[in-house]
């Protein structure tokens, strides 16, 4: 599915010649695709590190994980267009993230509850039993 | 059978021993056997050990004999390599003699986990003839290591008021010293792998290699491992400054631990640097001569000094240890024949007469408990035995003629006037030699202030003398004291091939950087 | 994935490759059996699923060998298309995960009766772990790779929080459940990246396209260069992939989660954390960074001085952190991220030296840290939680026994000779010396003599233990210890495994020399 929505957009939109900024927009190349993937990369790893409700350190920890899950689309495309027999792989990959990231959420949520029940609160900040 | 295993022999027969302690004490638990146990494996152990006289006779040349060589870890080329010569003959008897002296002096001493404290000392006595047999580095640091932790235990668990504090330092200070000591060892290995194909940690294999040339250690690469090897074995001397770990563990070992300590432990450094530093990098053990007879004589004297205003006996003893073996450092860079037989003996000298300075100490220490000097005097009446072994111990630390003192000191004095080694060594010897008569000094005052005198405190009045146990355990040492002062022949002419041939090694090989040669020259028109 | 494709649809593994999953299809196999027993058996008789792990161990152990001493001529064999490689390298790790399962499932049987949490599904989740391990050792491919570490870690995340009462336990859960996560993600990240780069998922092609791409007069994926550079990428890819991997072996910076995750977490559970956990890790880092990224060593992208940069700051952390503790568990945790430092030294070695040294060490490090964490199990009884370090007093009065066990496993901890650790770190270090030698650079050799001098410091911490135990006059407490048969069997099982690999190292170095070769052979194909 997902490989098959990257095709319309890659080659959709071939004979349309507006201007070179709306065909970089409608003729994504790899690099574009890669940097998103940087930025939600970023966007997941700042917000790790900086916020402190443990709902949203997980939310930007899936955004970590779809980081690289669009990274493998990309180069999965990129890969069957240029005729790698290797291509489909990535797909595969993706498919595989998304399902470990399903049993994950399952087990970290089933964590946050049993905490909650002890402590009663999903703020990192005040769950300082074990300290150096 | 017995002759050519003799060597495996007697390093497993004290840990078998401590085996048989175990299994004692986990089915019958009578406290009263641990102690018979013990001086039954010490005493046969020490009995074995005189068989290694047969083949070490007098006049005997310097070749290793009761060879034993096994493959041991074979991927890196360690062999179970096992030897002993004139140098380390002497060494193991005093192991074997000392571990049951000791054990007998903890006879009635040691009443807190004694089990624990006898397998501690039977472990340690493994270990410690382990570390003279030995002709693998690494099998050598393997016993070097071993012998620390029972001594740790040993005043950690048995010591006085600090002991812990002092077993700590003990154990860090030569642990660091024997890291560095590994590092050398493996930069060896590495060394003879690179020139000669084959990695080999075999001392002998080593040794060959290197006089023949076939293996040389550039310059850099031997002051490192010199340095690495010096550094574990003046930490174990100690040579000064590195002797801060020694007052406080002597003064917080139970009575055998100090005896052992001093006894045997310390020689392990000295007997390091004869056989390792001197045997393997002669050419680095010249250049390096000026500074250790430096750092030697320093130590005789600071030893001496602060001997002298130490209130605690068991203090001024440990003291006088640097000063002593101060001497034996200083014999050792002296390159002469005389000087380092000389080493050797006193050596032998220390393990005897200080030994049994802290053994008459721990016995005073039983009866009145406390070491203050301030605490005695005018021991002499009520202690007609202990005053006589006192005062021919302390006679005999101070280097007295007919005592075994006089000689050791009077051959490291010569060799050190005849050295050629480094410059200015008359004014060496001549300050050295005011070593022996602040040795007089700080042991004659603090001889007078316990033994003699009359009694200040009414408690020394009532002290019983020594029992039968306790000179029964005195007077080997005491024959020893005598027979080696007045005839050493049988100890010296069987080492003498053995030492000859390192001096020779020493001062004739030019080696690889023939720079060296020319500095000593130089050293010596300056 | 690339043979998949190619091969007959209608079989898409044959009996040939089962039979070289078949230590992991038992477990699994008895894993799911074991939490059937948890339904059927009533509470008290909970402890049969302990002994029905054990004998599970035993049987995947029993065909583990089977398998080696059937195939062992054939190495490396390749398996569902690539996706896995049974060689050496697997087998040896496979073994030790077993010990290391074995051993925890033996220590943890007395401590779970202790907190009242006896559940079958514990031993069902030890079972599973392991096999997440197993698979790490043998995956080849990226994706098999991923999905057995998620399986180790995602149990692990539940063994962590399994006494679910205790607070310290959910917390610790909870830190280690999102620092893992964030790993996770991270070194997921690096894999998309080498993906790109290479065009596959299997870590022998990637090697080979990387060994491609990096000689400049080959240019045969010079097709990619258009706006994207691949040096980088690849540069890119490396780094997220060390830092990944860093945080699974808990390497400074990224080792926060490990003290706490230690100390929250049911002993047994640490030790299994800190031992097999941990040398999975190993396994994949040294996957990857042999098969796939081998060939980057000697050229501009070399990660060799960023792994010994950070091995050199563990080491020098985790054992200066050690010597403030008070808490044993969170002790042996700063001493663990130390010894992750000096695992990794074998890696910036990789000669097999270095690798003899890396497997020795690991398999040692099991047995004695189990061994140590055993000790401090037993200390845990009813109203004691016992995981303080002067708990320990007066242990040598209480039982010699067990205090003399403690003693030798610290002092293999800190390398004393005779013991196995001693062994591993001559190895370790041996190999640094030997790399530095061979590339005639110094740094090696300063960085074998930083390990050295830090591990003087970790004697001290060791031998606080020690000097707790034997030479204060105080006990801390006159209940006898919680000992069971199991955990005494597996105090001695360690103990004589630490000291016959530390007096008689040589069949073990034989044997890890045999199965390591090819793995040298092919990290240095492309020098």
């Amino acid at each position: 599915m997902i490989n098959y929505l990257s095709l319309l957009i890659l080659q959709g939109a071939t004979d349309s010649r507006v201007s070179s900024a709306w065909d970089g927009i409608k003729q994504p190349d790899l690099s574009k695709f890669l940097v998103i993937a940087a930025l939600l990369f970023i966007i997941g790893v700042m917000g790790v590190l900086v916020r402190r409700n443990i709902i949203v350190i997980f939310m930007s920890i899936e955004l970590i994980l779809n980081a690289a899950n669009l990274n493998f689309i990309a180069f999965s495309r990129y890969l069957f267009n240029t005729g790698s027999p290797n291509a489909i792989a990535g797909q595969v990959f993706t498919v595989f993230i998304i399902v470990v990231a399903a049993a994950e959420a399952a087990i970290g949520l089933g964590i946050v509850i049993a905490l909650y029940r002890n402590r009663e609160t999903i703020w990192v900040d005040e769950i300082d039993l074990l300290k150096w | 059978m017995l002759q050519d295993n003799l060597l495996t022999i007697l390093i497993l027969l004290p840990t078998v021993g401590a085996l048989a302690l175990i299994g004692h004490g986990l089915f019958w638990k009578r406290e009263n056997d641990y102690r018979w146990i013990a001086l039954l494996f010490s005493v046969i152990t020490f009995a074995l050990s005189l068989l290694l006289l047969t083949r070490v006779g007098e006049n005997s040349d310097a070749a290793f004999r009761f060879e034993q060589k096994t493959l041991w870890i074979g991927a890196i080329g360690s062999y179970y390599h096992l030897g002993v010569d004139g140098m380390s003959l002497w060494l193991v008897i005093l192991t074997t003699l000392l571990v049951p002296v000791s054990i007998l002096s903890s006879w009635n001493s040691i009443k807190k986990r004694a089990l624990s404290f006898y397998v501690f000392m039977l472990i340690l006595e493994s270990a410690m003839i382990g570390v003279f047999v030995s002709l693998d580095l690494l099998i050598f640091y393997l016993f070097f290591e071993a012998s620390l932790v029972p001594m740790f235990f040993m005043i950690g668990i048995w010591g006085g008021e600090r002991r812990i504090y002092a077993a700590t330092k003990f154990f860090i200070y030569t642990a660091v010293g024997s890291l560095l000591m590994l590092v050398g060892i493996i930069a060896l290995y590495y060394i003879h792998q690179q020139q000669a194909g084959a990695g080999t940690f075999d001392y002998l294999t080593l040794l060959d290699a290197l006089k023949s040339g076939r293996v040389v250690i550039t310059e850099s690469s031997a002051f490192w491992i010199f340095l690495a090897f010096a550094f574990a074995f003046c930490i174990k001397v100690p040579l000064w400054p590195l002797h801060t770990w020694l007052p406080d563990a002597h003064t917080e070992a139970p009575t055998a631990g100090s005896v052992i300590l001093a006894g045997v432990l310390l020689k392990m450094g000295t007997y390091g640097l004869l056989r390792f530093n001197l045997g393997l990098m002669p050419e680095m053990a010249r250049r390096f001569a000026p500074y250790f007879v430096v750092l030697a004589i320093i130590g005789i004297i600071y030893g001496a000094l602060v001997a002298m205003v130490q209130p605690d006996v068991k203090r001024l003893v440990a003291y006088s240890s640097v000063s002593h073996m101060g001497f034996v450092v200083l014999g050792i860079f002296s390159f002469t024949e005389q000087g380092m037989q000389g080493a050797l003996y006193q050596m032998l000298n220390h393990g005897v007469s200080t030994g049994a300075l802290f053994l008459l100490v721990g016995m005073i220490y039983d009866r009145r408990h406390t070491r203050q000097i301030s605490d005695f005097g005018g021991l002499a009446t009520p202690m007609p035995w202990f005053s006589t072994f006192f005062v021919i111990a302390s006679l005999s630390s101070i280097g007295l003629p007919f005592l075994n003192g006089f000689v050791g000191e009077f051959l490291i004095l010569l060799g050190t006037w005849l050295s050629t080694g480094f410059s200015y060594n008359w004014v060496a010897t001549m300050i050295a030699a005011t070593g022996v008569i602040w040795a007089a000094v700080y042991m004659l005052w603090m001889l007078q202030r316990v033994v003699f005198g009359r009694i200040r405190h009414g408690e020394n009045a009532r002290l019983s003398d020594l029992n039968a146990r306790e000179v029964g355990l005195l007077i080997p040492l005491l024959i020893l004291m005598l027979v080696m002062g007045v005839y050493p022949r049988p100890f010296l002419s069987r080492s003498r091939e053995s030492v000859v041939a390192v001096q020779q090694r020493v001062t004739k090989s030019t080696g690889a950087a023939g720079s060296f040669s020319v500095e000593v020259q130089e050293n010596k028109q300056r | 994935m690339f043979l998949l494709l190619q091969a007959n649809t209608t079989e898409l593994y044959s009996l040939r490759d089962l039979m070289l999953i078949a230590p992991e299809l038992i477990l699994t196999v008895c894993g799911c059996v074991a939490l059937v027993m948890e339904v059927v058996l009533p509470y008290r008789k909970s402890k049969w699923t302990a002994y029905f792990a054990l004998v599970s161990i035993g049987l995947a152990a029993a065909s583990l060998a089977s398998l080696y001493f059937a195939n062992r001529d054939l190495f490396p064999l390749d398996g569902f298309y690539g996706m896995l490689r049974i060689d050496g390298f697997a087998i040896l790790f496979k073994a030790i995960f077993l010990i290391g399962a074995a051993l925890t499932v033996a220590v943890s049987m007395r401590y779970l009766d202790v907190e009242g949490e006896q559940h079958g599904e514990y031993y069902a989740l030890v079972l599973f772990a392991t096999v997440g391990m197993m698979f790490l050792a043998c995956g080849f491919d990226l994706i098999s790779l991923y999905i057995s570490l998620e399986l180790m870690a995602l149990t692990f995340y539940v063994l962590v929080a399994f006494t679910k009462r205790e607070k310290r336990s959910n917390e610790a859960a909870m830190k280690y459940f999102l620092l893992g996560a964030f790993s996770s993600g991270i070194l997921l990240y690096g894999m998309s990246l080498l993906y790109g780069v290479a065009g596959s998922t299997n870590l022998g092609e990637i090697g080979r396209s990387i060994g491609v791409a990096l000689q400049p007069s080959v240019n045969e994926l010079g097709m990619m260069t258009s706006g994207i550079p691949l040096r980088p990428l690849i540069l890119l890819g490396v780094i997220a992939l060390s830092a990944g991997l860093f945080f699974k072996i808990s390497a400074v910076p990224f080792h926060m989660w490990a003290p706490d995750a230690y100390e929250g977490a049911p002993t047994p559970v640490t030790a299994f954390l800190s031992t097999g956990s941990k040398a999975a890790s190993f396994a994949l880092y040294l996957r990857i960074f042999t098969e796939a990224l081998g060939g980057l060593r000697g050229t501009a992208l070399d990660w060799a001085p960023l792994v010994a940069i950070v091995a050199a700051i563990t080491i020098l952390v985790g054992n200066w952190a050690a010597v403030t503790q008070e808490n044993s568990k969170r002790l042996l945790a700063y001493s663990s991220i130390s010894n992750a430092g000096y695992v990794l030294l074998g890696l910036v070695a990789g000669n097999s030296y270095g690798y003899i040294g890396i497997v020795i060490y690991l398999l040692v490090y099991t047995l004695m840290n189990i061994g140590a964490f055993g000790i401090i199990i037993s200390l845990r009884r009813r109203g004691i939680i016992g995981d303080n370090v002067n708990d320990m007093a007066g242990l040598a009065q209480k039982a010699p026994g067990m205090a003399a066990m403690m003693a030798i496993f610290m002092l293999s901890l800190g390398g004393l000779p005779a013991t196995g650790g001693f062994i591993g770190k001559y190895f370790l270090f041996g190999g640094l010396l030997q790399r530095g030698r061979l590339e005639e650079k110094s740094w090696y050799y300063w960085l074998a003599a930083w390990a050295i001098i830090n591990t003087v410091v970790s004697f001290y911490y060791y031998v606080r233990f020690i000097k707790v135990m034997y030479l204060g006059e105080r006990v801390a407490d006159d209940r006898p210890l919680a000992l069971s048969p199991a955990l005494r069997a597996a105090l001695v099982v360690s103990l004589i495994g630490v000291i016959i690999i530390g007096i008689y190292p040589q069949p073990f170095i034989d044997l890890a020399q045999k199965l390591i070769t090819p793995l040298t052979a092919g990290a240095l194909a492309f020098r």
